[in-house]
Order: C-alpha cells, then structure tokens, then sequence
C-alpha cells in the first residue's frame, strides 16, 4: 500500500477522530492536514505487520491532536484564561440529535476521543487501546464512563 | 435513550472531510517521492554478523605461526648430555652432546675417548622405531653391531603390549668403537634422547701404581731385614696390600676396556609437549574466552545502567500519561 492510497482510504476516518478529539471542524481540519504532513515524513516507518495504517494514522493523529492541545493549553494560559473550559462546538456532526449534541459536550476530551475511536471509527478494544497507548481494559472501562455519562446528560436533558 | 441506541446514533453520526481538506491531502499525498528503503538495520545485521565471523575465523586460523608443520612432526626429547670427568689429556675439546634426527647428531654425542687414558665409557642412546617389528629389528641388528666390532651384550629386555614395544639393551663395546657403535646404532631409528658419561681414571691408577711401587720398595727393605716373626708378619701385610691393589687396578682396567652403551628402542609414539595456544581450536577458544570475559563485564556495568534507564523510562512514561489525561481531561 502507498502513502497516496493509505491517505485516500483514511482520510475520513483520521479527520472524523480529530474531529471528535478536538470537538471542533475547523481544528480538525487543519490538524488533519499537519497528520498527513507528518505522516508522509514517517511512512518509512511504517510496518503493516505491526497494525494497519489506518491504526497508524491515527497514533500520528493523537500525536498532533496532543501537540495542539498543548500549545492551546499554554496559548489560554497566556491569555489567562485557562479557567475558560474549551467550548465544544455545536452540530460538528451530522446526523446527531440536538439532545445527543448537547449531551457530548458535558465529555471531555479524552473521552470524546474514546467514543470517537471505539464507536464512530469502530476499533476494537486492542487497537484503540494501541492508539491511545493505554490497556484494552483500561480503554473500555474510559468507553463504558464516557457513555454513562452521556446517558446521564441525555436523562437530565429529557 | 438506552446506551444501544445511543451508541447506533453515534456510530450514524460519521463525519467526512470537506473537499478542500481532501484535494490538500492528495497534494501532500502526490509529493510522496520516499524512495523504498532497502536498507534497514535488520538487513545490515544478517549481513554483517556472517561477514564478521568470516573475517575473525580467518585471522585466527591464518595467523602466522600458526601454520602446522606438512610433514611428520619429529619430536625430539632433548637428552641434556653431561660428560664427567676431566679428560686433562685428551687434547679433543668435550662437546655437549646435542640431540638431532639425523646420524650427523650421533656422532657429536660419540664424544672420543683418549686411547691413552684409562676411562670408563657409559652412553645412553634411546631411539623411537616405527613399529613394534622394528623395533625387534632394532634389536637384532644392535646385537649384530655389538658382536661385530668386539663387544657383547651385558642385558637385553625387550617388552611389548598391543602395538607398542620396547627394548632396553646394555651393551658392552670396546672403547676403541665406540664412536663407531654409537653412529651406527643411532642410525637404526630416530634419536629421541642421548646422553654420554665419561669418567677418566687414569689418574687414579697412577696414584695406585706410585703406592705399589712404594709398597714394592718397601717390601724390599722389609726382606733385607733379619726374618723375625714381627718382620714376616708385616712382608705378609705388604705382599697382601699389593696383591689387592694390583687386583683393583686390573679390574679397573677390564672395565675401561668395555664402553658401556645402554641403548632404549621404543615403537611408542613421541609424547608431543603440549605448546601453549597451538591446538586445532585454539583460536576459536581464545575468542570465546574474549567474548565471555566481555559479556561478564558488560552485564556487570551494563545491568545498572539498564536497570537505571528503565527506571527513567518508566518514570517519564508515567509523568508523560499523567499530564496526557490532565490535558485530556477537560471538556
């Protein structure tokens, strides 16, 4: 597989998980774009044997979502306004009911980025586990506490 | 909702990338001139290591000096000769015997005597003959020299055991041949030990012959004497202490006629002294003693350092999540 056919293949599922991440578009979109970037300097990298691209591209994804964190983090801080949490962005998705769209912003983004990985890009535990760098239990004990917490916002909701 | 629904609604919800985002990848995409790589370290390795190992064995079996001989190795046990007592009048300068192969070295260990001198003639000579059958040739054919320039054999003892003999001869030759004896019995096999002992004792018999003759004259005087009884006792003691004398230095005589040659044949193999780091694989036990030697000092310095660096990567591995899921950890 090529770089030019793993990015074809894999540009949705890359920029749906930043977008879910970062819980806005417009970061996604860009952040998307630095992912690939970065991708094609460490497709050389790259070893089918040990997952497959599209898990790949989305390790290098989290990289990049990380760094953008980060920098937002020192950028608030900056501003002083670090208290401010991250607003998250309304009717990113399509297809989200109102409820459910005000539901997910009470997640964090960790969470976010479980629920995005296991649910909308349906990994299996072990590969969100591996991109997330954590253990598979670990990463659905975060799957389980991220949906019982949207039940809970979606309950109070109705 | 229950958590099944909820989860169908958001596994609908996918979100695809704008065409803007889609025509940037492609650029980026398009820009992908990565040639494969056909070098890895993985590759250099399996190459490497069988080079390496090629090159090590080749120096260690082809170190100079390490060449084994072609031909048959001939081991000689170096038989340090010593020649006792003086020969003051031999007018020939005493050699030490050396020790050689070739009959050439026999006959610097057949170290003349002084025809004019009394001396007492021994000489060792063992020889390593091929096979036991030669070595019963040996035999006979020492005892054909022995006999044919005079001499006789005083002992032979001759052994064999499986396909190894030995025989252990003493021989009796009279000096005047005894360069020629030895030469020729050295020429039977291969010389791996000699040593020749002379004892001259021609001084000794000079002293007996001044003591006899002074006993003679004293004899003389004694019969000169009017024959009492105290006078006769004492011509008897005197006539008894030379005919003692007379009969030692005849004896003394007899034996100095006779060269002593004691002469070992053996079919055994020649033990090779083992010569420090010059076995088959030596080369090869040397390296390995190297690389255990290495090994044992690299886990000694290398485990703290390991342990060490395990305990850094743990520990920054813990502080890295940690701040992860603080930044993560907001909405």
């Amino acid at each position: 597989m090529t770089f030019a056919q793993a990015a074809e293949a894999h540009l949705d599922d890359v920029y749906g998980y930043l977008a879910w991440f970062t819980g806005d578009r417009a970061a996604a979109d860009d952040l998307a774009g630095e992912t690939f970037e970065r991708a094609l300097r460490l497709w050389h990298r790259f070893d089918p044997r040990r997952g497959s691209a599209r898990t790949w591209l989305c390790q290098v994804a989290r990289t990049v979502a990380l760094d953008h964190f980060r920098s937002e983090r020192r950028r608030t801080r900056r501003e002083q306004l670090a208290a401010v949490p991250e607003r998250f962005e309304e009717q990113f998705a399509e297809g989200l009911s109102h409820d459910l769209q005000l539901a997910l912003g009470v997640l964090t983004a960790g969470e976010r980025e479980v629920v995005a990985l296991r649910i909308v890009l349906d990994l299996d535990a072990v590969t969100a586990a591996n991109v997330l760098g954590i253990s598979p239990t670990n990463c659905t004990t975060r799957l389980n506490r991220a949906l019982k917490k949207l039940e809970e916002a979606l309950h109070v909701a109705a | 909702m229950s958590q099944r629904d909820l989860t169908a609604e958001l596994r609908g919800a996918r979100i695809v990338a704008p065409s803007e985002l889609r025509e940037r990848v492609r650029l980026i995409a398009a820009a992908d001139t990565t040639p494969t790589r056909r070098f890895t370290w993985r590759r250099a390795l399996v190459v490497a290591l069988p080079v390496a190992a090629a090159v090590a064995a080749s120096i260690v079996f082809t170190r100079p000096g390490e060449h084994r001989a072609g031909g048959t190795v001939t081991t000689m046990q170096v038989g340090h000769g010593e020649v006792r007592g003086a020969l003051p009048q031999a007018g020939k300068a005493v050699g030490a015997p050396t020790t050689s192969g070739a009959a050439g070295g026999a006959a610097k260990l057949a170290v003349p005597s002084a025809p004019n001198r009394v001396q007492v003639y021994g000489a060792y000579l063992a020889l390593r003959l091929s096979s036991a059958t030669a070595v019963s040739d040996g035999v006979k054919s020492a005892l054909r020299i022995a006999s044919s320039l005079g001499g006789y054999p005083a002992s032979v003892h001759a052994s064999s055991e499986a396909k190894v003999a030995s025989a252990d001869l003493v021989l009796k030759i009279p000096r005047a041949h005894v360069q020629e004896a030895i030469t020729r019995l050295s020429a039977l096999g291969t010389i791996t030990g000699e040593q020749v002992d002379i004892q001259d004792k021609q001084a000794a018999l000079n002293a007996t012959d001044r003591k006899i003759a002074r006993l003679q004259k004293q004899l003389s005087e004694l019969r000169a004497q009017t024959q009492t009884t105290t006078t006769t006792k004492r011509i008897a003691a005197v006539e008894a202490q030379i005919a003692r004398l007379q009969r030692d230095e005849a004896a003394t005589r007899r034996t100095a006629h006779y060269a002593t040659v004691q002469l070992h044949l053996t079919s055994a193999k020649a033990v090779v002294p083992h010569r420090q780091g010059h076995g088959q694989l030596h080369g090869v036990v040397v390296a390995l003693t190297w690389l255990g030697i290495g090994a044992v000092y690299a886990l000694a310095i290398g485990t703290p350092l390991v342990v060490l660096a395990l305990l850094v990567w743990l520990t920054v591995r813990v502080i890295r999540r940690r701040r992860e899921d603080a930044l993560l950890s907001r909405s």
